[in-house]
């Protein structure tokens, strides 16, 4: 019998148990797998969105506080700037959603194109949005929940601004997950002036494209030397870390997750070494005659180890396939109930499964080695005298 | 029919201590993990939902639905104080606060940024928010610069105490008194006087809600109904505790995570609970067989297992209970409170408390992981034939 069978046959032994330890590492496999996706779904969520030549410049104080929209012509102006677009929240309720539901901006037509070639948006409907004044570009993801289709009129109700609009869809931004609306910002002064309010006059973010990615922290710092000492002083930072910031009041719940992670973690190597020791423990006067028929204390020591390795290493390759499952689901789900939407973008990466695997390897490791070093230095007179 | 007696089930429990107590262990940390979580959700709804007076109502602009992203005018404001169905104070003013709520940046005293909530108010807004009171300190006054801080984020910003300056916005604020609100979410907000800080964002109107106090239940709907009719000013009224329940919502993802923990957590311990309970059967053949061989029937050998497999789950769960309580006091101490994002996008803090209701859930889930755990075990041993379990030993 060769040792790779012997192996195999000690964990056919008791196929209940072996099962049911199988299955306790996997399902805990599969749950710190899905746990650890969280934070790594974020990075993704943030890598997806934000490229590392964009910047925000938005005033010192926060995003709801605006700056001179008039401001964005002299950022064009200054050194390594690619192109610069002036954004400001007009906060539109759908009218048959009754509320905000998706981000919505006003843009300069002219200059968001050029701000954000990642979006790949179509030319042809770049033009259109220049030539409509009415005219918005939409996210797919949008697009798609409410089931509008290029060339289709949305009513939007500002929360913002005493002017509701009529916009005409005439391009989308061809990413599932994007769900913003842009519509021009001329045709929004315009709706204010023609209601008797002063124009369209402040912007609360204004986004440039860096041509130079070396460049991107010197171009911040002259922006932000533009505005020093004036009513509103700006701070530009990357799109990342403006997105970043977001989730930072998040770090408690983090940390929150991440204890309950390291429990589970716990949790798991608990259960695979009662059973490793419970097996071992029966197995103690074969062990014995074992060594009695000549076997050394390594040979055994290894075969009891590689027991161990092989049942966490198995189980924790079936628990990260689970938590790949899984997050399918939550994505599908996420599709179908807006509030679950957080969860839709959690994916299993390679990094996610590396680090699964090595906690089952680890698992194995600490389940198998504590009770095979106890009972392969036991002297086998002793123990055999227990068998007989 | 003769029981053996559950002390019998007990003793067995203990007569392998260190099998047990892994085992037990193993069930603890499924409570300890689902506990925690439970707590979070808990706290989070306990700090939303005390919120708001059922007396109150909130009128933003049509659509808005926080009354950060909403702008009333001067004009509306005005006009709503004078419909009928409002509650008045003994100098007969009607209870409306009028309030600018502005979301600005604020440094953590730990590093990093988050956007606090700052609340623009008028002197009305104690008499309309009748559950907020300056714990300790005192009243701002106006145009001085002067900011009162909820007790949630003392320490938590840079200059959040009193005599501190905080740094938000254009200007810098002096904090001359604490707000206390018995846990809801204004203790994680800011209160400055509502012109100085409509001056301070630019704002063109200087409100972004009204706060209303009815005069009755009956008035509600009828003030509701008039103040959603009027065409002149698209607002909406909304019950203040409506109000801040559907800032709870934001909660629904938390809800998916602790079902997800505690099933796949609790499975995973109940496979374990059930190699204990099999090593156990295993181990103890010969003794079963005698106790059939002595006219115990079948039920009561199952039975006696079964109790084992409770008595795992509850010392499981005693362990567990310990344990999730120190780790909620330690969390809230070493972290203070646990931010949390409302849809707001301001950030609300949450002191973690597991409720006893939460140690109910897991109490329940402990023994269920136990008992099923158990079950397979238990047939096992009760379908053994004594004479070959007697034969074997």
């Amino acid at each position: 019998m060769s040792w790779a069978r012997f192996v195999l046959a000690n964990l056919w032994r008791n196929p209940l148990r072996s099962a049911l330890t199988a299955g306790a590492v996997a399902l805990a496999v599969a749950l710190v797998s899905l746990l650890l996706t969280m934070p790594a779904g974020m990075d993704l969520l943030l890598d997806r969105l934000a490229s590392n030549t964009r910047i925000s410049v938005h005033h010192k104080a926060g995003v709801v506080y605006t700056m001179p929209a008039a401001f964005t012509r002299k950022i064009r102006q200054v050194d390594g700037v690619a192109a610069a677009v002036a954004m400001s929240w007009y906060g539109g309720a759908y009218e048959e959603a009754g509320r905000v539901t998706f981000p919505n901006f006003a843009v300069e037509a002219e200059h968001v194109g050029a701000v954000y070639p990642d979006y790949r948006i179509d030319p042809v409907e770049l033009d259109d949005f220049l030539r409509y004044r009415d005219g918005a570009i939409v996210g797919r993801g949008t697009l798609r929940k409410y089931g509008w289709k290029i060339g289709d009129r949305v009513t939007l109700k500002s929360t913002i601004y005493p002017a509701d609009l009529e916009v005409r869809i005439v391009g989308e931004i061809p990413n599932d997950a994007a769900p913003m609306l842009w519509l021009r910002r001329d045709y929004l002064d315009e709706a204010l002036k023609a209601r008797g309010w002063a124009g369209l006059g402040n912007a609360n973010v204004v986004w440039v494209r860096v041509a130079d990615p070396n460049r991107v922290n010197a171009v911040m710092r002259d922006i932000d030397d533009l505005s020093r000492n004036s009513e509103a002083e700006t701070a530009s930072e990357t799109e990342k870390s403006f997105f970043g910031n977001f989730f930072g009041s998040l770090d408690g719940l983090v940390r929150i997750i991440l204890l309950i992670t390291s429990l589970v973690a716990l949790c798991i190597v608990f259960i695979a070494a009662n059973t490793t020791s419970m097996s071992v423990r029966e197995r103690a006067g074969e062990i014995a005659v074992l060594r009695a028929l000549g076997f050394s204390r390594a040979a055994i020591f290894r075969t009891l180890v590689a027991e161990a390795l092989l049942l966490a290493g198995g189980a924790g390759l079936l628990g990260v396939a689970m938590a790949w499952g899984l997050t399918g689901t939550l994505r599908a789900l996420a599709g179908w109930n807006e509030t679950l939407g957080p969860l839709g973008n959690f994916t299993v990466t390679p990094a996610v499964v590396a680090q699964g695997v090595a906690l089952s390897v680890a698992v194995g490791l600490l389940a198998g080695v504590a009770p095979a070093l106890g009972v392969v230095r036991r002297p086998v007179a002793e123990a055999l005298r227990e068998v007989f | 029919m003769r029981h053996l007696p559950v002390a019998y089930s007990v003793r067995n429990v203990l007569a392998r201590p260190t099998r047990s107590l892994m085992t037990a262990a193993v069930i603890a940390l499924v409570v300890v993990a689902c506990t925690l979580l439970l707590g979070l959700i808990g706290s989070l709804r306990r700090t939303l939902i005390s919120s708001g007076d059922p007396r109150n109502l909130v009128v933003m602009r049509k659509g808005s639905d926080n009354d950060g992203s909403s702008q009333v005018t001067l004009e509306a404001y005005q006009a709503i104080r004078f419909f009928d169905g409002i509650a008045r104070d003994a100098a007969d003013q009607p209870l409306v606060s009028p309030e600018l709520v502005v979301q600005p940046f604020i440094r953590r005293a730990s590093g990093g940024r988050e956007n606090v909530l700052v609340r623009g108010i008028e002197p009305m807004a104690f008499r309309v928010h009748s559950e907020v009171r300056i714990a300790a300190g005192r009243m701002l006054v106006p145009s001085a610069g002067e900011a009162l801080v909820g007790r949630g984020l003392l320490g938590r910003y840079e200059g959040a105490e009193i005599g501190g300056e905080l740094r938000f916005g254009r200007g810098r604020w002096r904090v001359v008194g604490v707000l206390e609100a018995g846990g809801s979410s204004f203790e994680s907000e800011i209160w400055v006087d509502a012109r100085e800080l409509a001056r301070d964002a630019k704002r063109p109107f200087p409100y972004s809600g009204i706060r209303v106090r009815t005069a009755s239940p009956g008035d509600m709907a009828a003030l509701r109904r008039r103040i959603d009719a009027d065409p002149r000013y698209a607002l909406e009224a909304k019950p203040e505790v409506e109000y801040y329940a559907s800032q709870a919502e934001s909660a629904h993802v938390l809800y998916v995570l602790v079902a997800g923990v505690a099933l796949l957590a609790g499975i995973g311990a109940g496979f374990g609970a059930a190699n204990t309970m099999y090593a156990s059967v295993q181990a103890r053949t010969a003794e079963i067989g005698t106790l059939r061989a002595l006219g115990f029937s079948r039920r009561a050998i199952l039975r006696a297992f079964e109790i084992e497999a409770a008595a795992l789950g509850v010392a499981g769960f005693a362990l567990g209970a310990v344990v999730s309580v120190a780790l909620a006091a330690a969390v809230r101490h070493g972290l203070g409170g646990v931010g949390f994002s409302a849809r707001t996008f301001t950030t609300n803090v949450i002191a973690l408390h597991v409720a006893p209701s939460d140690l109910a859930i897991a109490a329940a889930l402990a023994v269920l992981v136990g008992v099923t755990g158990g079950i397979a075990p238990a047939y096992r041993a009760a379908r053994l034939r004594p004479i070959e379990a007697l034969r074997r030993a």
